[in-house]
């Protein structure tokens, strides 16, 4: 690995390459360029995730022209920078990436989930390591107070859509002030949440990293992976795969689509 | 080229947080969150997440101000902390040592906490401290 950045550096292959280096304990991003290439031999790949993607596309805003590489530490990196690649927001030509993670590591399961064992949280709300399924086995009254259970909590910090690496509209639905006043607590719930649910549709690529920045411990996963089962189940759209940009990038006169009761 | 990213602790209350900043190209363009912080294991309220927007606030101030015939005049630190010291004095001799509080504060370090209120009490010569969790 490091060798291979040293060389993609030193050939000119790539001008600037993110990844990640121990600084005072922590394994936080860095970058690497020819001036600092000796710290190339630092480079590793850490247990915490950030989104190297994201900060490339800053990268990119700034100087288009620069070639870029990446470290990948885990499949769902590939499929941000695939999201972000349809979307324009990087230039697949300028970017190199290395992989570093096994082909068959599923995201799902490397994250440092928190315990979910509160009793008030399980008595209450949902807990992170369920599954849309086993949201649907309570009936909707439960659902909806579970639901609300878990966005009244929410501080409006705007960390989940800080982080989400597929996030980077330049003007924001939930700052919209019709959609989202400025200034309550908790935010209009659940407008709040259900907006970023539904932009995230066609685009969450299910990395979790939203769920790991939230400090009130909304299971936003499995909220967003409810849509994406939609997206899957309706349009035929593999978020992070599919080579075109998402249905919902098309303004229609008329909808298409049959209504159907939200509880068959 | 200036691109890194800086460790840091939020200053704006006393859970201090743990941050990275944001340098691209030599400007200050983001916060995020510390993971393994053993504060906020990686997560921070709306104050911390827009640190970069006070640093490079066009308000900011960069530079002791000293006020003066009521307006407020640019001034270098040790002219600004002579003139206090004179003005403490003055304060001290005709009204008593209790007529000066010391507020300490949620932002600064444990130590600078422990040395203002040192300050009160042997420089100073009063008890009057207090934190700013209380105004
Ligand atoms: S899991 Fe969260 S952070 Fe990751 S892509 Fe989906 S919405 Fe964004
Ligand atoms: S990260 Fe959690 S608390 Fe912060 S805005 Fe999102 S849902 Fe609300
Ligand atoms: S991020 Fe918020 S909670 Fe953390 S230290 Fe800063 S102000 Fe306090």
């Amino acid at each position: 690995m490091q060798a291979q950045v040293e060389q993609w550096l030193k050939e000119g292959n790539v001008d600037i390459f993110i990844g990640y280096k121990n600084v005072d304990g922590h394994v936080i991003p860095h970058f690497f360029t020819n001036e600092n290439i000796d710290e190339v031999k630092d480079l590793v790949v850490g247990q915490a995730h950030y989104s190297l993607e994201k900060i490339a596309t800053k990268v990119a805003a700034d100087h288009p022209d620069m070639k870029i590489g990446i470290l990948l530490a885990r499949n769902c990196n590939q499929q941000a920078l695939h999201v972000l690649y349809v979307w324009n927001q990087l230039n697949s030509n300028q970017i190199q990436t290395i992989e570093a993670y096994e082909a068959s590591s599923d995201p799902a399961f490397d994250l440092g989930q928190s315990e979910d064992t509160a009793p008030y949280k399980q008595k209450m709300g949902l807990v992170k390591s369920m599954v849309p399924k086993d949201v649907e086995a309570f009936d909707q009254q439960q659902r909806f107070s579970r639901w609300m259970y878990e966005f009244s909590k929410c501080i409006k910090c705007y960390g989940c859509r800080n982080i989400c690496p597929v996030c980077f509209c330049k003007e924001c639905s939930l700052e919209h002030k019709d959609l989202v006043r400025a200034g309550n607590l908790p935010p209009e719930i659940p407008v709040f949440h259900l907006v970023r649910a539904v932009h995230m549709a066609g685009r969450c690529i299910d990395c979790g990293l939203c769920e790991e920045a939230c400090p009130a411990d909304i299971p936003l996963r499995l909220l967003y992976r409810k849509v994406d089962e939609i997206v899957v189940d309706v349009f035929d759209y593999e978020t992070g795969t599919s080579p075109d940009q998402s249905p919902f990038s098309v303004l229609g006169e008329k909808v298409v689509l049959e209504l159907t009761p939200i509880d068959e | 080229m200036d691109y890194k990213f800086v460790p840091s602790v939020c200053p704006y209350c006393g859970t201090g947080c743990g941050v990275l900043f944001e340098v691209i190209d030599g400007k200050l363009v983001g916060t995020l969150p510390n993971k393994t912080h053993p504060v906020n294991e990686g997560k921070l309220c709306i104050k911390g997440w827009n640190m970069h927007e006070f640093v490079n606030s066009f308000m900011r101030l960069k530079q002791p101000l000293v006020k003066t015939f009521g307006r407020f005049m640019k001034t270098e630190w040790d002219e600004a902390i002579k003139i206090t010291a004179d003005r403490f004095k003055e304060i001290i001799k005709k009204h008593g040592p209790d007529s000066i509080g010391v507020l300490v504060s949620a932002k600064i370090t444990n130590e600078e906490n422990y040395l203002a209120q040192k300050f009160a009490r042997a420089v100073i010569g009063t008890n009057n401290v207090d934190h700013c969790a209380r105004l």
